[in-house]
């Protein structure tokens, strides 16, 4: 589109949002705006929404009231091709086809940009192989999916995700099972996607602070309901943790970036045993009284 | 990142699996073709190669030309359309159902397809051009049954294939209710087909259902890329614009059509739909479109290669095609689950 849009602009939105597994509602009367051109983080505790919320932002779960919009028309009412055009998903786990290498799994990216008659483009080719760059799996591209390391096996993923060249990108929980130079590597790639390409990324993420540095707007959600949404430094409070996480904690300036780094309270530990352990005798026990 | 050899090798895993598949491919169609004149030039009558090969096209004397279009050609190409559709509609079930052993033949659409086409044979006087439509409607009322009693969401493609044994067991036991209990000469007709065999098809079948297992397998072809997709999950299928749900039933419905029009041609097959994607996986490497032609090929050769063993070969003659793929048939299933051990059968769609 060419419509010139300001960083603040919402690009998804959703009024009145209910989303339902059968007859358990899991995400209630939401009322949510994703702006544009920024990375997005939903957070919240184990069992809040988060991703029932993201499969209703990405169509896979139709709305039980309300409705999710994309630049402002109902997600259900345009053609899923179209939709996926513009949306792209990366599911928490998914499923690894048999034998399947990068190459032809991130060419299955280009799947909403072919007819059925149609063949393979150069575009295509030429999106893949953009895409496998960008996420530094082109030299992976013969190997089988199924035999590499999660955090190379997440690149080929978010590869595909990329040659579906959607400028919205959903992402729940990207960093789960990677170790943590791969978890950073995966938001650093978010946040050059971003950067370079302007696009719009939503993704859940379960580690506040990662949260709060490469997001430039936090949504946090408790119990199916928006418990607070604005960017990271204004949202995440030491109120706000304990009210949704409940956990207490300080907020503190993270040292490299600034960004608020939640820091949970030390467990109160019976009398002396601090000084105990300080003077290096074994504490075999620590929860024993 | 390690060296960027295999990037700059101009032969891409992807191209070399696609040059080994059309190169099999290749191989196939010419033993395919080789092994139906072979089997146009075999019979009580001996004919030469090229002598039946140009008897099929109606050039040479009008006995030849006659003995092979009308004896031999129609059994041979009903074998042919039915192998394919078989070994299509196997690897199609497969995949979609995510288990290697959710076969039309295993989980009773062949059955139904049988009963629905024995109904049409043993009740007389109906044309056998409306073999295949009988077949069809009858391994679509299995397939419905199947869904009512299995599909439900979060389903266990394990319990749907139980009770696609079920089935399979119960509809066989129709059949054989069904020739004791009609007239001798109508029955024996009934027996003689659903034990799978190709004896006696005539051009009309051959054209009817072979006409429409071309037509479906030209579908299958052209959505081939669907199920790649589908293979990626409920989710990630979704986000790339795919309904899952509708994209599996449709295509499921597709594979119960080209059963079932395999089973009006040579009565209830089995193993060859079981067989053939498996071997085509080892020899060919994961799905493509090209291995689909593989597939297709494959099932062709082995089926027809079945019936010239059991017609020539074989010290007892008369041996319907369906007993040879039981018998090369049964083992490799039994190879297959004890290979399975290793890994996880039972899985779910999501």
């Amino acid at each position: 589109m060419s419509v010139p849009t300001t960083a603040a602009a919402a690009r998804l939105a959703t009024r009145g949002l209910d989303l339902r597994y059968g007859d358990r509602t899991v995400v209630r009367g939401l009322d949510l705006e994703i702006p544009g051109d920024a990375v997005t983080a939903i957070v919240g505790p184990n069992a809040c929404g988060k991703s029932t919320l993201l499969r209703g932002l990405a169509r896979l779960l139709a709305p039980a009231a309300g409705t999710v919009t994309l630049d402002g028309s109902d997600i259900h009412r345009i053609p899923a091709r179209t939709l996926a055009k513009s949306l792209g998903l990366l599911p928490q786990q998914p499923v690894t086809p048999e034998a399947i290498t990068v190459e032809a799994l991130v060419r299955l990216g280009r799947h909403p940009h072919q007819r059925l008659f149609g063949t393979w483009s150069g575009s295509d080719q030429a999106a893949v192989e953009r895409a496998l760059e960008r996420t530094g799996a082109d030299a992976l591209r013969d190997r089988p999916v199924d035999q590499l390391s999660g955090g190379q096996r997440q690149r080929a993923w978010i590869a595909l995700a990329l040659a579906q060249e959607t400028n919205l990108l959903l992402l729940d929980e990207p960093t789960t099972f990677l170790d943590l130079r791969h978890q950073l590597d995966v938001l650093n790639l978010v946040a050059d996607l971003r950067a370079d390409a302007g696009r719009t990324v939503v993704m859940v993420l379960h580690d506040l602070g990662q949260a709060a540095r490469y997001a430039d707007h936090l949504v946090v959600l408790h119990d199916g309901g928006l418990a607070a949404a604005g960017p990271p430094g204004a949202v995440l409070t030491a109120e706000l943790v304990a009210q949704v996480f409940e956990v207490q904690c300080r907020v503190v300036p993270d040292p490299e970036t600034g960004t608020p780094l939640v820091v949970p309270l030390a467990r109160r530990r019976p009398a002396g045993r601090a000084d105990r352990s300080l003077r290096g005798e074994s504490d075999l026990c620590p929860t024993a009284h | 990142m390690l060296t960027r050899g295999s990037a700059m090798n101009q032969r891409s895993a992807l191209t070399i699996a696609r040059r080994r598949a059309l190169l099999l491919c290749a191989t196939c169609a010419a033993t395919l073709a080789a092994l139906i004149g072979t089997a146009l030039s075999t019979g009580d009558m001996h004919i030469p190669f090229f002598t039946a090969v140009r008897a099929l096209f109606g050039a040479g004397d009008s006995g030849t030309v006659l003995v092979v279009q009308q004896f031999r050609a129609p059994r041979v190409f009903a074998a042919v359309f039915a192998g394919a559709a078989l070994a299509v509609a196997g690897s199609m079930t497969q995949r979609l159902l995510r288990n290697p052993l959710a076969s039309p033949d295993v989980i009773g659409v062949t059955g139904g397809a049988s009963c629905g086409a024995v109904l049409i044979l043993a009740t007389g006087g109906i044309p056998a051009a409306l073999t295949p439509v009988a077949a069809v409607a009858g391994g679509l009322l299995v397939a419905v049954l199947l869904g009512a009693s299995a599909w439900r969401s979060q389903v266990s493609v394990t319990r749907l294939v139980l009770v696609g044994v079920a089935l399979q067991q119960g509809l066989a036991a129709v059949v054989n209710l069904m020739i004791v209990r009609f007239p001798q000469e109508l029955a024996s007709q009934a027996l003689q087909w659903s034990s799978g065999s190709l004896y006696g098809r005539t051009w009309t079948e051959v054209w009817v259902a072979g006409g429409a297992i071309v037509v479906g397998g030209a579908v299958a072809a052209l959505t081939q890329r669907r199920v790649a997709v589908l293979d990626l999950g409920e989710e990630s299928a979704g986000g790339l614009g795919l309904d899952p749900r509708r994209a599996r039933l449709g295509l499921l419905v597709l594979a119960v059509l080209l059963a079932s029009l395999a089973a009006a041609l040579s009565g209830p097959i089995g193993f060859v739909a079981l067989v053939v994607p498996h071997l085509v996986r080892r020899l060919a490497g994961p799905p493509t479109p090209a291995t689909l032609a593989l597939t297709a090929l494959t099932g062709a050769v082995l089926l027809l290669g079945a019936d010239y063993v059991a017609l020539n070969l074989l010290p007892i003659r008369g041996l319907p095609a369906g007993s040879v793929t039981a018998t090369l048939g049964a083992p490799w299933l039994l190879v297959l689950m004890a290979r399975s051990r290793t890994k996880p059968v039972q899985r779910t769609l999501t």
